[in-house]
């Protein structure tokens, strides 16, 4: 009987193939329009690189983001994974690393600082993060949440809160603390969005979820005087059977936005602007990112509609970039053209140092908001009340190019208003919230 | 470089075997063989394979040293010195942090830790070295005289980085001449396949899901959850070490070498001691025959030559005490099985013997798994009902549900069940012939190359990697 070689001539094969395939590929892709990011590119062949051996990881790592096929290899796999593991449930359970989720902009000279994974085992392990490190890292902050929780159920996807009560003392600290710096000035605001786990029809699985809202009455107890709470919880609530949450993105829709808008009005005394007097205009096809996240197929199957708000009066939208600054479209429509991040639309990414809307609103009000991307559909409905609006975001503050806290920044754009915007998920997050802080006390 | 990579699939190794292939000539084939080996080296590691290849050069010497003056005081003295000098270098790499460490909290001093990188593979290359110097004061082997071809024998890329700790001896052999054959190199690719189908659809994943339960908040964790992440880990640890070496003895074949295997079904075992006889085998055994018999073995000193040789070998794991508490761990449950449970073996029935080593691996990879000793054992209270908050959580049950598939595929390849149940069949497919080859060869490459095509795909699945907002 013939002895079958077939395993080594199927690999032999395979493997020529595609290795001579990707040889022969000279055009390699620079952009990865699914998973919204540049793909590695080509490393220089430098002596520190080599000696570094940066040039060496990065090269393997150019490798497979370039690899031949790699869109349509990366959807395969995904079906593989979803066919072979996932027990076909309406139900299912996916778990994300929350350091993942949490974008920091590159700054211009980038320093690559690896996360600290140090391996002591010399590589017979397989490492994990967060490694065994000697020095003990300063913690200020509660490091147990790595992981994010998120449920797929009936074509949505719902990220399930876990109320960490350290992580709400220390957003009622770092506020009261900024209350404190500005000393009883101005009227300061906190407005935190609640996710769409708290309304979203769990059916037998309520419970899987911590209450958001006894998350915010919590919160207020812990607030200082000359903080005033806004309460978005009821009147989204109220309209929870409306499309105020995206079924494949973790944010509110402009919608959501708007009825949080009112809530803010309606706290401060003031009327808010009827959603009718904006012109509407859709964008279809959204799929956002909790489906990059999850690549669920009920999720494909029923992408998102973005429905923006524009807006009807004169304004002047810059963002500041370190030295640089431009213009940019508070509801930008070149976004509206990406396969991936069409919230990105709302206050062009928002992903400024730091911006300003100026308005023709001659009242004096000038108003700081320090936001997260929640913020970004929120804060274009502002532009009736205020003269200017300044927006920063934590996250891409620039410390060396421009003021070097928040208290030095009110005072130097003469702001007489600070409302803070962020999510629930981000409150819990500590990363945010330490950049949040930061923001405050850095010297 | 690691194995499983698309780079060292679809370049190294098809450059290699090109090379290599093309060759026919066993001295230029060993030079092939060298120089990628190092280049495969450097590829992780190009400053400290200054280390490799220095640590090479010494023993290298020390074993014609050694051989000249075999039998005698001074030989004897070299062997010592020179044991000692590479486990010195060993301990500097990977132990300076973890002693200083101690030191300081011992006597209250402060010596700054300067962090010092780890060369991969340091544990492995030292110990074959070992190996073969004593073997070479023994007698076993002689001393290998060509520089190039020790070198290859402690750079060659298929045990390297990950082993196994291949005895010079084994080899010694098939340095000088291999014999090669298409069917040794087919045989060697299935078992790679194998190797690469464990680690990227098994371990991989498992790793991705244990997550799910071992990075959360213990005062979280239902009792539930606990078992299953650390039943996930048990998954991930075997079929990421237990697939590794098999890549390397497949590419042992593929290239005319016989490595012997380093793990035999462990979670078969019905108790420790027959745990630790399927589990890194290469590791024990070298243990066995370099530590625990010079020491006496179990003819004297019984319970003290088995204390060494679990300290040593949880320290040889990692530079933590964590590791070193694993290794006393099964020392305890050593000793306790040897002079009671065992001489009561037979009248323990085999489902009781079962239990009570899924519980003691179990608790064994906890402590493994967990360098800070406070979240070990708020980890072992909670899988025992100690301050746990619930039995389970709906998150948990949900998740259990999705992937019972997996944890079933996984823990049925833990056993050699299908591999049984193929041979008992094979009997009656051998007679149904299509063309030329009979049907149970064509089931066996058919699932080959199915696992081969799905770990590919799954590599690349592997980079995904999306962003909120753009990433330049």
């Amino acid at each position: 009987m013939k002895r079958l070689q077939l395993d080594a001539i199927a690999f032999l094969l395979i493997i020529s193939v595609l290795g001579i395939a990707n040889l022969i590929n000279v055009n390699k892709p620079k952009v990865s329009e699914m998973e919204n990011r540049a793909l590695k590119q080509k490393p220089e062949f430098k002596v520190s690189a080599l000696l570094s051996g940066s040039y060496f990881s990065d090269y393997t790592e150019y490798y497979s983001d370039t690899f031949i096929l790699r869109d349509k290899l990366l959807n395969i796999s995904n079906n593989i994974q979803q066919a072979l593991f996932i027990k076909d449930s309406d139900v299912k359970i996916i778990t994300s690393d929350k350091s993942k989720e949490y974008n920091n902009v590159p700054s211009p000279t980038a320093d690559k600082s690896e996360d600290d994974t140090e391996d002591t085992s010399g590589g017979l392990l397989p490492v994990r993060n967060p490694g065994p490190s000697f020095t003990p890292a300063k913690k200020n902050y509660n490091e147990g949440d790595g992981v994010g929780y998120w449920i797929v159920i009936d074509g949505k996807a719902v990220e399930l809160f876990k109320f960490n009560k350290e992580s709400f003392d220390f957003y009622a600290k770092v506020l009261n603390e900024y209350n404190q710096k500005i000393g009883g000035k101005m009227p300061i605001y906190s407005l935190i969005a609640p996710t769409n786990s708290e309304f979203v029809q769990l059916r037998n699985y309520k419970g899987i979820t911590d209450s958001q809202n006894n998350a915010i009455e919590y919160l207020n107890t812990k607030f200082s005087e000359g903080i005033t709470s806004v309460n978005a919880y009821d009147v989204l609530n109220e309209h929870k059977e409306e499309y105020i949450y995206f079924r494949s993105d973790h944010h509110w829709t402009a919608l959501g936005a708007y009825y949080a808008y009112t809530a803010f009005m309606e706290t401060k005394g003031e009327e808010p602007v009827p959603l009718e007097k904006y012109e509407t205009v859709r964008i279809d096809n959204f799929l956002g990112s909790t489906y990059a996240k999850t690549r669920d197929k009920s999720i494909e199957k029923n992408p998102d509609t973005i429905y923006a708000y524009l807006p009807f009066a004169e304004y002047k939208y810059e963002k500041h970039r370190y030295y640089e600054s431009s213009e940019a479209d508070i509801i930008d429509m070149k976004y509206a053209e990406t396969k991936l991040d069409k919230y990105l639309m709302f206050l062009s990414a928002g992903d400024a140092t730091w911006a300003k809307i100026s308005t023709e609103n001659k009242n004096g009000k000038k108003l700081l908001v320090i936001k997260d991307s929640y913020g970004n559909s929120f804060v274009p409905f502002l532009l009736p009340h205020y003269e200017e609006i300044y927006v920063i975001d934590p996250r891409f503050y620039d410390f060396n190019t421009s003021e070097k806290n928040a208290a030095d920044f009110i005072e130097s754009k003469g702001i007489n208003e600070v409302l803070f915007v962020s999510y629930m998920e981000d409150v819990n997050y500590k990363e945010y919230m330490q950049s949040l802080e930061e923001l405050i006390n850095h010297e | 470089m690691v194995f499983s990579s698309l780079l060292f699939l679809c370049v190294f190794l098809l450059i290699n075997i090109f090379l290599y292939y093309a060759i026919n000539n066993n001295t230029y084939r060993n030079a092939v063989l060298i120089i990628s080996s190092l280049a495969f080296y450097a590829w992780g590691e190009p400053i400290w394979i200054s280390v490799l290849i220095l640590s090479a050069l010494f023993n290298y010497f020390i074993g014609v040293s050694i051989e000249r003056n075999r039998g005698s005081r001074k030989g004897k003295g070299i062997l010592v010195l020179a044991a000692a000098a590479n486990l010195f270098v060993l301990g500097f790499f990977k132990y300076f942090g973890f002693i200083t460490e101690n030191i300081n909290t011992l006597l209250g001093v402060n010596i700054p830790i300067i962090s010092i990188g780890l060369p991969i593979g340091i544990s492995f290359y030292t110990f074959k070295s070992i190996s073969y110097i004593v073997d070479v004061y023994r007698g076993e082997v002689k001393a290998q005289k060509s520089l190039f071809k020790f070198l290859l024998y402690v750079s060659l890329f298929h045990h390297l980085v990950a082993g196994p700790i291949v005895r010079y001896k084994d080899i010694e052999q098939d340095i000088e001449n291999r014999t090669l054959s298409f069917e040794s190199f087919n045989n060697g690719v299935s078992r790679f396949i194998i190797g690469l189908g464990k680690k990227v659809i098994i371990a991989n994943q498992a790793n991705e899901f244990s997550k799910a339960f071992l990075d959360m908040d213990y005062s979280r964790l239902p009792v539930l959850g606990a078992w299953a992440g650390i039943l996930l880990y048990a998954i991930e640890i075997y079929f990421d070490f237990s697939g590794y070496s098999d890549m390397a003895i497949g590419l042992g074949k593929m290239y005319g070498f016989n490595y012997k295997e380093n793990f035999n079904y462990p979670y078969i075992a019905k108790s420790a001691t027959e745990f630790w006889r399927r589990w890194h085998i290469s590791l024990t055994s070298f243990f066995k025959d370099y530590v625990y018999i010079p020491l006496g073995g179990n003819r004297k000193h019984h319970v003290r030559n088995m204390l060494v040789v679990w300290l040593l070998t949880g320290l040889w794991h990692g530079a933590s005490w964590n590791f070193v508490v694993w290794g006393l761990y099964f020392f305890v449950l050593l000793v306790i099985e040897k002079f009671a449970l065992l001489k009561i073996e037979k009248k323990i029935p085999a489902v009781v013997w079962r239990l009570y080593f899924a519980v003691v691996v179990l608790v064994g990879w906890v402590f493994f798994y967990h360098t800070d000793i406070t979240k070990t054992f708020k980890f072992l209270g909670i899988m025992f009902g100690i301050n746990a908050p619930a039995f389970s959580s709906p998150e948990v049950e949900i998740f259990l549900n999705n992937y019972v598939i997996f944890i079933a595929i996984a823990l049925i390849s833990c056993t050699p069940l299908m591999k049984n149940i193929f041979e008992r069949i094979k009997g009656s497919l051998q007679k149904i012939q299509i063309g030329i080859y009979s049907v149970d060869q064509l089931i066996k490459s058919t699932a080959n190359i199915a696992i081969l095509i799905v770990s590919i795909i799954m590599l690349v699945g592997q980079s995904y990697n999306p962003f909120l907002y753009f990433k330049f």
